[in-house]
């Protein structure tokens, strides 16, 4: 009973050339970067960059080309997010889109919807957004209450999302609703891919602790949703949520949230760094690299048709764990002035106050242990 | 798992399993007789023809059943008498990387030594051994070499490091059996009404021991395919190693806490594991000395040629299978 029996990352074709393509592109837009837009690189957006990846074939990779994708395979696609990962590019307009949004259209989505939003967003020009978390409902996604009335007209949908990443510079937002009257938990819900600008949608910012705009609240007032809004079968809404689930947690996104920091932690200590500060450089090259061989075995086991989750759960918490204890470890280890503006020290604070989103979302170590439990067999 | 690796590990865990309470005299002729000391000895020369992958799979097994022989330490001397194009001499053959003690050192009849790019085969009665154990209480022996080696040949391999990756190939494999029996204990021992598993606590700590496991296993893989696919493998075999020794950090704990004192009984299994992957942390390099070479050799590759090697290293793999 080996618990993370390991599958081989054996994409196709010329993966150093993948690579190579991904690099040159971002050499020729990195000058515009600021140095905290590339930490914490899916959550920092730059929509010109979004667009050349677009351009390039870099985005939509493994969808139809019917759809203006490009038939590639998934591991194809991971070796290019863990390089813009890597190097710090900001992939977080395009994102979700890229990551769950299109993939979830292609699966259940309707021909019009298909249509109407996947060539946007293989071009890296319709960005989307998850609407699941509501007030009172956070790690408990099962007690929303939004609802969405069936009328000759249209969906009426009344409520309130929260804690909704990129709504602000996002196109849609695909949105869970309740719309069996009177139905609890699990049941009743469903899917309605709703366009921001609809009358009666509003978005409103909410600042987080490190100063920067990602979440907002979505509010729904009788906003009239096209019937042909809903995604897949009426009722089937919680199911579709949580198919996407393990792409979404074992990504390369898990654990490379803080790797610029590590980076300059390399080029401040120079070439013959002392004894302490060769240990931990070591210690964290070995994690990070323990973490790239279980994310790279779950994409694996993913494109091979397998439903990973407790291995998705796994690399997630523990890769979680990285990233977050990196600013700590650093700022521990090295005496960097927090108020210098070395890149050292500019990365180092903006990490330390960013990374404690990192174990919130997608799933906080308490809910991924439960689910690994579960796995377990034990609850 | 190709054929014969399933028939390699059906007959090492059906033997090993077997082995579990025997001492040296009885288990070694039966480890000899199944022949796992060639394993990576080519076919042509007499061996079992085997890659690191098969080694990783039967050093697990040995963890696993706490082997209380030497399982490692043969396949690594054999191996490196291959490659440094010494004839094999009969009789258990142990290892002598430089400045550490030498695993099951005074029942050795042989001992592979490499130093200096050299490897030299020194026999039992040119050895002085300083006897000790590990916490395990398994023979760790110091050695003295007292008389001039009965060959020796060039060779570049790195001993400490195929060391390092046969204790996290065994580690693998213990901790393994120490989450097999936590994972039994607490679905069957009722407290406060209920089995241990049915608190939340209990589960949330064995979801990490899991975690912790599992990432040993994921290390421990990639390395076997990074001693089969590249020229050489240290920078997998020090991530590999470092991270085996923080699960043992944060993995024998929860072992333990979730067994209480039954666990800390010599009379329960548990022990045969823990006491092993205590000892194992710092056999063939501790923490420091894993951290600070790999530390040092990440520093010299730079801030964003980390990545690059890493990525050339693992794309080098894709083109291998």
């Amino acid at each position: 009973m080996q618990i993370f029996p390991i599958r081989p990352f054996n994409p196709p074709g010329d993966i150093p050339a993948l690579r190579q393509q991904v690099r040159d592109l971002v050499a020729r837009h990195e000058s515009r970067w600021q140095l905290e837009t590339r930490a914490n690189p899916w959550f920092s957006f730059d929509a010109e960059f979004s667009k050349a990846l677009g351009a390039a074939g870099l985005l939509a990779m493994n969808w139809p080309k019917a759809y203006g994708g490009h038939e590639r395979t998934m591991l194809e696609r991971y070796v290019v997010l863990e390089e813009l990962l890597a190097l710090g590019a900001p992939a977080g307009l395009h994102w979700i889109a890229d990551r769950q949004t299109g993939p979830l259209l292609i699966r259940y989505g309707t021909e019009a919807q298909k249509r109407k939003y996947l060539p946007g967003m293989a071009r890296g020009e319709i960005y989307a957004c998850i609407g699941l978390s509501e007030p009172n409902a956070g790690s408990d996604l099962a007690s929303v209450r939004t609802s969405a009335r069936r009328t000759p007209e249209g969906w009426r949908v009344n409520g309130q999302k929260v804690w909704t990443s990129g709504a602000h510079r996002s196109h849609a937002a695909l949105t869970l609703v309740r719309t069996e009257e009177g139905s609890e938990r699990h049941a009743g819900l469903s899917q309605l891919m709703i366009d921001l600008d609809t009358p009666g949608v509003t978005v409103r910012p909410i600042v987080d602790m490190t100063g920067s705009h990602h979440f907002n609240e979505i509010f729904f007032d009788d906003a009239l949703i096209p019937l042909d809004a809903l995604v897949g079968t009426e009722g089937n809404g919680w199911k579709q949520v949580t198919a996407e689930l393990a792409l979404e947690r074992s990504g390369p996104e898990r654990y490379l949230s803080s790797h610029m920091l590590l980076v300059a932690l390399i080029d401040a200590i120079g070439p013959d760094p002392e004894p302490g500060i060769a240990q931990l450089i070591g210690r964290l090259t070995a994690e990070l690299w323990t973490l790239r061989q279980m994310s790279m075995s779950t994409a694996a086991k993913l494109d091979a048709g397998e439903d990973p989750v407790v291995e998705a759960a796994i690399v997630k918490d523990l890769g979680n764990a990285y990233e977050q204890a990196l600013p700590r470890l650093v700022q521990a280890a090295v005496d960097a002035d927090l108020a210098a503006k070395s890149d050292l020290s500019r990365l180092l604070v903006w990490l330390l106050v960013q990374s404690p989103s990192y174990s919130l979302r997608g799933g906080t170590p308490e809910v991924l242990r439960g689910i690994i439990a579960k796995g377990l067999g034990l609850r | 798992m190709s054929d014969n690796r399933q028939l390699l590990a059906d007959m090492a865990e059906g033997l090993f399993a077997e082995l579990s309470d025997a001492d040296f005299a009885g288990a070694w002729p039966r480890l000899a007789e199944a022949g796992f000391s060639t394993l990576l000895v080519p076919e042509e020369k007499g061996g079992f023809g085997g890659d690191w992958v098969d080694v990783l799979a039967v050093l697990r097994l040995a963890g696993r059943n706490a082997v209380p022989a030497p399982v490692a330490e043969p396949i690594l001397a054999h191996y490196l008498l291959a490659r440094a194009g010494i004839d094999a001499p009969e009789g258990f053959v142990s290892i002598a990387a430089p400045g550490r003690r030498v695993p099951w050192g005074r029942h050795a009849d042989w001992v592979v030594s490499v130093e200096d790019g050299k490897a030299s085969l020194h026999a039992a009665d040119a050895c002085m051994f300083v006897e000790g154990v590990n916490p395990a209480g398994e023979p760790l022996d110091a050695v003295s070499f007292t008389g001039a080696p009965i060959a020796s040949a060039p060779c570049d391999h790195d001993l400490a490091a195929l060391g390092a990756f046969a204790r996290v190939a065994q580690a693998s494999g213990a901790l393994e059996a120490a989450f097999a029996l936590a994972i039994e204990h607490v679905n069957t021992r009722h407290q406060f009404g209920r089995a241990l598993a049915k608190f939340q606590a209990v589960q949330q700590a064995m979801a990490e021991f899991s975690e912790e496991a599992a990432a040993v296993d994921a290390a421990a893989a990639g390395c076997a395919a990074a001693l089969d696919g590249l020229d050489e493998a240290g920078f997998e075999i020090a991530s590999a190693k470092l991270r085996t020794n923080l699960a043992i950090d944060r993995a024998t704990p929860i072992a333990h806490r979730v067994h209480g004192a039954i666990g800390f009984t010599m009379e329960y299994a548990l022990n045969r594991y823990t006491r092993r992957l205590m000892s194992w942390r710092s056999e063939f390099g501790n923490d420091a000395f894993w951290a600070e070479r790999l530390g040092r050799q990440v520093a010299a590759l730079g801030g964003k040629g980390l990545w690059l090697e890493m990525t050339a290293r693992s794309d080098r793999l894709i083109d291998a299978a």
